[in-house]
């Protein structure tokens, strides 16, 4: 990427290089005129050949705005009445500068409302300042009403008494006065993009899911009252929430316009600790959307790094793996975690803030980091991406979470089951299939593939439903997920459950009908299953088993569709396992599976690429598509592309003259957690 | 004796098999019975922790130290999760403290401790609690591995070197890779007396390989000797010899043998491994050393100590690309090879990449840990002695 090669100042000469002196269509570089042949140069010529592009740039992409949450308080030494007393034109002008379309800000109950029912208009005062400063750097504002942020004490009105601001009716009377008070206030302001009532450390004081509903009906209607217009978000993660939690969210989460992403700092831990630039950690964030979204626009909300243990290079790469795969994961925007660190006071032998908003993308002083350069890149590149032109290939393979991750101790599917989930989610993504996450009372005619990946146990009314889907049409990959599976399975799968054959310490693979499921491949391979079922012959294929002849993989035709059965839990042993060593044989065997699937039920892969690490998202457009890569790996690489169309040229989404490909095939070079966005022009 | 209820004996049983499921749910069995049964919240604790569980494992190893604050085996499945967890530190260093004061000779306690600090950056403190731990065992590797990345962080490569070199002769896997290499298995019999070994060639090898593995070195040497006296040539019996001068720290003579079993068979995987392991005892011949290791990994590419070894050689250059491949081919053999993970580590320090290094020496404390199988040992004496 050009951006990351040099520096500004060369950028700028590059940009005004005046067309006489060759400028725009002379090439860098002598070449063929042909990338068949040599496909990495292709794409470097490509990004040399970037130029200032003719007519209007757009600043920022109005269907993804990027933003950054502005807590009130930036240094432990500060107090609660000093609420947004700071400089913030300045750091309004930043985001601007950054081109950051939106910005978080955060009412002080305790300092709007110092005493029952008497509001402080210098307060109020105040907060319309703070927003007119927004307006006037050309910024959006969600207003989020009630928040936690351990240090703002931003909800602990005095005179609540230690009453339970989310369960006590009077309290909560009074928040809906105040929210209707401010509400009424700005319901005039255009800078004003939402309301948000409240965040997750707020909300995670709510003990159930009828009182998180009903809490948010309440507000949500008090705000409706008076503006009928604006959406309103709960900036709650479900699959997070409910991890950490125990609460569903979902009804609540309903009842609003947008739904929220997090992968807060203890999901990670629990679904894919390790790294955060590579691995499957860089996979969450996207997962998460597709977990959150249903049929509402998904804002990725809180997205940065924890702690201050990454370098800046990390924060950056990390930054950048979450923003693209926001854009190429359908999601709505993205707000970042926080604008400056907060200047903590030295304490031992170590402080963490739990609530996660200690690091931002600047330093203490303002001075942006490269996480924030890396951010301003983004909303460079994503304004060239325009959503109402290009539209992201719809996924019709779902990753199905089933029913019982939901069910309480002692009972641990709702512990192994995500995990298995994230990792059927990332073999399909590293099989390169538009893929998303359905639960298992959702609408099934929605998807051509679901993947049920190691569940222990499915509802009765599911397995009908599977069994209609399948039917019908679909495809279904189902992996044994231990005990005795429900007699369904018998004449959806033909094969006979012989009983289950206990724990491994190896997979072994032999291939019985090549080329049926992919190009399989035999291997014994360490890995530590859980269980295994004895599958006997009930009328399907045996496309491969185990050394001893136990069928591992079968085919079945079923009505008009397809079932696949994996006798063990692949996804769950590899999520239990070391995901960052598992073994090569047994992904590579779930990506073919899995791409096979997909590919004979019609939303294979659009793009053939050689490269798992790589994620790739193509936007079709009416002349052009727009291709984004994706490497999820610390190591450079080189994605090797293949197209059913025959690629005419390429360029940069940034603009640039279109290279020459006249091909079907070109390679495109990625740097570690590198990214490419390229627009296809086909013959 | 601390009493336990049938729920919790019929846990104990399951958990020890594996059945994690069934264990858990035993647990709560015992729990809705009695919710103050400690031991029954300390297995609970293990068991979540054993399925990476942590948040479980923290509220569960919690509730049994309120319940008891002496109970050791929670202490250690709370530190555990804390750390495997990452990100609170503060916590596990409180934890690691009390732990290290219920078992003072616990030397696992103190190299957490020593972790715990480290990543606060309270690395004197680091330094002190590993020094501690050593001084309760000689031969703690991970210890002597978290000294060496702490001096790699403070004074470079250059004195890092001698306590990598250090950790990796208190590594046992390395003497399975020779074991490994020379066809000798623990068969659980005992190694023969040598005065009733009878005399011939095949005997007499075939015990001293039993006695080398039981470092029964003495031994082992004299029957080798008897060997060696009929066939000066016979390569097996001279990377055996090798490999017994290697254990006795006599280098010179065990590369004299080396060398003479390779002129007579090239072919001969004892041998390759002694010459290298030789070569990499004298920092001069390290160049040597890679050239050895790299065809030891060629020859027995399955086997994840070879690329260890090439991986500390190259270390030793100052190869850092070469030596993260060969580290990462090792860990990709075996996911648990700690020596590995620190190896890693260093490199990607190295190359600046210190969340990454931070990874893997907390993987390499998540195998050493779960490999060490401490919970038990700590809950059966807390269970036969606790207050």
């Amino acid at each position: 990427m050009p951006t990351r090669r040099g520096s500004g100042d060369r950028r700028r000469s590059r940009l005004e290089r005046p067309s006489a002196e060759g400028g725009a269509s002379a090439p860098v570089e002598s070449g063929p005129s042909s990338a068949t042949d040599a496909p990495e140069p292709t794409v470097a010529r490509a990004d040399a050949l970037v130029e200032a592009p003719a007519g209007k740039v757009p600043r920022r992409n109005a269907m993804f705005p990027v933003g950054v949450n502005y807590y009130p308080l930036d240094t432990e030494a500060m107090g609660w009445e000093d609420w947004y007393q700071r400089d913030f034109d300045a750091d309004f002008a930043a985001f601007s500068e950054a081109r950051f379309a939106l910005v978080r800000l955060f009412v002080s109950w305790k300092k709007l409302e110092p005493q029952v029912g008497q509001y402080d208009e210098d307060a109020l005062e105040h907060f319309a300042e703070v927003l007119s400063a927004a307006r006037e750097n050309r910024l959006q504002a969600i207003v989020c009403f009630f928040a936690d942020d351990r240090h703002a004490e931003m909800v602990d009105v005095p005179w609540g008494k230690r009453r339970d601001p989310l369960t006590d009716p009077y309290l909560i009377s009074r928040e809906v006065a105040l929210v209707q008070r401010v509400v009424n206030r700005f319901r005039g302001e255009p800078v004003v993009f939402g309301w948000d009532l409240a965040n997750e450390a707020f909300a995670s004081g709510f003990q159930s899911a009828e009182a998180f509903s009903t809490w948010t009906r309440t507000l949500r209607e008090s705000i409706r009252e008076i503006d009928s217009e604006r959406p309103i978000i709960v900036s709650v993660d479900p699959e997070a929430f409910y991890r950490h939690r125990s609460v569903d969210a979902i009804p609540a989460i309903d009842q609003c316009e947008f739904a929220v992403s997090h992968a807060t700092a203890s999901y990670r831990a629990y679904a894919a600790e390790g790294p955060i630039t590579s691995g499957p950690g860089t996979y969450l964030d996207s997962f998460l959307v597709h977990s959150a979204a249903r049929d509402l626009p998904v804002l990725m909300d809180d997205v940065g790094v924890f702690s201050l243990d990454n370098s800046p290079a990390e924060e950056a790469a990390y930054l950048r793996t979450v923003l693209y795969s926001g854009l190429m994961n359908g999601a709505a925007g993205v707000l970042l975690r926080r604008y400056r660190d907060l200047d903590i006071e030295c304490r031992e032998p170590y402080y963490r803030d739990p609530f996660e908003v200690l690091v931002g993308v600047a330093d203490v002083a303002g001075r942006p980091k490269p996480a924030c350069a890396e951010a301003s890149a983004f909303v460079r590149v994503a304004a060239r991406v325009d959503l109402r032109r290009y539209t992201l290939i719809h996924a019709r393979t779902a990753i199905l979470i089933p029913a019982e991750r939901y069910e309480p101790l002692p009972n641990l599917a709702g512990l192994y089951d995500p995990r298995a989930c994230l990792q059927a989610y990332i073999s399909a993504k590293e099989a390169h299939i538009p893929v998303t996450i359905a639960r298992e009372n959702d609408d099934l005619g929605a998807y051509s593939v679901i993947v049920v990946p190691g569940a222990f146990r499915l509802g009765a009314d599911t397995w009908a439903r599977l069994a209609e889907f399948v039917q019908q049409g679909g495809s279904l990959v189902l992996s044994y997920g231990g005990g005795d599976p429900d007699p369904a399975m018998r004449g959806i799968f033909g094969v006979e459950f012989l009983g289950d054959g206990g724990n491994r310490s190896k997979l072994s693979c032999r291939i019985a009908q090549p080329d049926v499921l992919g190009s399989l491949r035999a291997f014994d391979a360490p890995i530590e299953l859980p269980c295994y079922a004895l599958l006997g012959h009930g009328g399907a294929t045996v496309v491969a088993t185990d050394h001893r002849g136990s069928p591992l993989l079968t085919l079945n035709q079923f009505g008009q569709g397809r079932a696949v059965c994996i006798a063990a839990p692949l996804e769950r042993a590899i999520a239990q396992g070391d995901a960052w060593a598992a073994p090569e044989p047994v992904t590579e065997l779930l990506r073919e599976v899995y791409g096979a699937v997909a590919r004979t039920a019609g939303c294979g892969t659009p793009v053939e690429c050689g490269e798992p690490a790589v994620e790739l998202a193509l936007f079709n457009g009416v002349e052009d598509d727009i291709l984004l890569l994706l490497n999820h790996g610390p190591t450079k690489r080189t994605a090797h592309l293949t197209f059913e169309r025959f690629v005419a040229s390429i360029s940069d989404v940034r603009g640039g003259t279109p290279v020459e490909v006249g091909s079907t095939t070109f390679g495109v070079p990625l740097e570690p957690n590198g990214v490419a966005t390229l627009r296809l022009a086909y013959k | 004796m601390i009493p336990r209820s049938p729920h919790l004996t019929l846990a104990e049983g399951l958990a020890r098999r594996g059945n994690l499921q069934q264990a858990v749910e035993a647990c709560y069995a015992a729990l809705r019975i009695n919710e103050s049964e400690q031991l029954a919240h300390a297995l609970l604790a293990e068991l979540m922790l054993s399925g990476d569980f942590y948040d479980e494992a923290i509220t569960s190893a919690t509730r049994a130290i309120e319940i008891d604050p002496a109970c050791s085996p929670a202490y250690l499945a709370l530190g555990l999760a804390y750390d495997r967890q990452g990100g609170m530190w503060d916590q596990s260093i409180l934890v690691w403290h009390e732990l290290a004061e219920v078992e003072p000779d616990l030397v696992t306690a103190h190299v957490q401790l020593g972790e715990a600090f480290s990543a606060a950056a309270f690395d004197d403190q680091a330094i002190e609690a590993w020094r501690r731990a050593l001084e309760l065992d000689s031969s703690e590797a991970r210890a002597m591995y978290n000294l060496a990345i702490a001096a790699l962080k403070k004074e470079g490569m250059a004195t890092a070197l001698p306590g990598f070199r250090r950790a990796g002769e208190l590594d046992p896997s390395q003497d399975d890779l020779f074991f490994a290499l020379a066809g000798i298995h623990d068969d659980g019999n005992p190694a023969p007396d040598p005065s009733e070994v009878p005399a011939d060639r095949q005997s007499r090898l075939g015990a001293a390989g039993a006695l080398a593995f039981e470092e029964d070195l003495f031994a082992a040497a004299e029957l080798i000797r008897l060997v060696l006296d009929e066939d000066p040539d016979d390569v097996e019996a001279l990377g055996l010899a090798a490999y017994l001068y290697l254990k006795q720290e006599a280098v010179n003579e065990a590369m004299a043998c080396a060398l003479r079993a390779l002129t007579v068979s090239a072919r001969t995987p004892t041998a390759v491994y002694a010459l290298g392991v030789a070569f990499a005892k004298r920092p001069s011949l390290n160049r040597n050393a890679t050239r050895v290791f790299s065809a030891l990994a060629r020859a027995v590419p399955a086997h994840p100590m070879p690329h260890v070894l090439y991986g500390e050689s190259l270390l030793g250059q100052q190869k850092y690309g070469l030596a993260a491949g060969s580290y990462r081919r090792a860990i990709t053999l075996d996911p648990a090879c700690v020596r590995a993970r620190f190896g890693l580590a260093a490199v990607l320090l190295t190359e600046g990449r210190h969340a990454e290094a931070a990874w893997e020496m907390r993987r390499a404390a998540y195998h050493d840990t779960r490999r060490q199988g401490l919970f038990w040992t700590l809950y059966t004496a807390y269970a036969e002695g606790g207050s």
